[in-house]
């Protein structure tokens, strides 16, 4: 508001909606349960966000049809692979767009941030669950969620602290 | 089962419209609240487990299928669990981001993200054809 009324010939603010951490929070968790509870997200339990997981079954469904390999689909996805992860693409282009945020920028070290990908993604089918869905699976009364998702956090916590002590030396 | 993928496309539409506005990231809370003492994103961490939490029972009250049993878990399964799990928070917060940012940063045009995403869905097919078949012959 202030911006749009400091610089009179700027280009006029859009219109954005703005959404805090702890809005997103509660609107993930309910579409999370309602997808699992009401739309057939399911089986296995407590499956209604996973990037990784749902990432996983539409590349490996997708595999299986043109390549006719026998690639692991979760029992969710077996005869229409889960779309959450172009949904997300989708829902964040068109906020993108519409706020003016959307802008092309050069990867500036492509090769780590591929590792990274295939290296997270790898802990994560291990593990059975992306960052989202660890907690979702810990909020539903998996044991073995709580513990991935504990093994998370202190992951966090060490890479933190790590970045802290390369950045201050 | 045309149901769940048509859900799943809407829901991923909403909150991915969501994650954008909000620059959600389900490590950046704790690595915030560790750097700045920010709590932006730790409270939306803390809402989603908290709603999710009351939500479940609240769901199936109202006529959702109900959670299932999960039984208890075997050590071997804790142990790799826990291993996926420290992967993940350590490399994400290498990588500068969850998953689902990730793929939020990419379609806001973030270059590092799609080349994190080819990478991301490679893996995909590397565990189930390297790495899975791997881990069942080392373990006893």
């Amino acid at each position: 508001m202030t911006e749009s009324e400091s610089e009179p010939g700027a280009v006029k603010q859009r219109r954005t909606t703005r959404v805090t951490g702890l809005q997103a929070g509660v609107i993930l968790a309910l579409v999370a349960v309602a997808a699992g509870a009401f739309f057939e997200v399911r089986p296995p339990e407590a499956y209604g966000i996973c990037m990784a997981c749902h990432g996983r079954d539409l590349i490996n469904w997708s595999a299986n049809r043109l390549a006719e390999s026998r690639l692991t689909v979760a029992p969710a996805s077996l005869v229409f692979p889960l779309l959450t992860v172009v949904g997300v693409l989708i829902g964040a282009w068109i906020a993108a767009v519409a706020s003016g945020e959307f802008r092309w920028r050069r990867p500036r070290k492509p090769l780590k941030n591929f590792v990274y990908g295939m290296l997270v993604m790898n802990a994560a089918l291990l593990a059975a669950g992306c960052s989202i869905r660890l907690l979702l699976r810990t909020s539903a009364g998996d044991m073995l969620g709580a513990a991935g998702f504990t093994a998370m956090a202190i992951g966090v916590v060490l890479a933190t602290f790590w970045l802290r002590r390369r950045a201050l030396q | 089962m045309t149901v769940a993928a048509i859900a799943s496309l809407v829901g991923g539409i909403v909150i991915g419209f969501v994650g954008q506005r909000s620059r959600m990231c389900f490590v950046g809370g704790i690595r915030d609240w560790i750097l700045v003492r920010d709590t932006f994103l730790l409270k939306g961490l803390v809402a989603f487990g908290l709603v999710a939490w009351i939500a479940f029972p609240l769901s199936s009250l109202v006529g959702g299928a109900p959670v299932g049993e999960f039984g208890r878990p075997d050590m071997t399964a804790l142990f790799l669990t826990a291993a996926g799990g420290l992967g993940v928070g350590y490399v994400s917060v290498l990588a500068n981001g969850c998953p689902f940012r990730q793929h939020v940063l990419a379609a806001q045009g973030a270059g590092s993200s799609f080349v994190y995403l080819a990478g991301f869905f490679s893996g995909a097919i590397v565990f189930h054809t390297i790495a899975s078949p791997a881990i069942l012959t080392i373990l006893p």
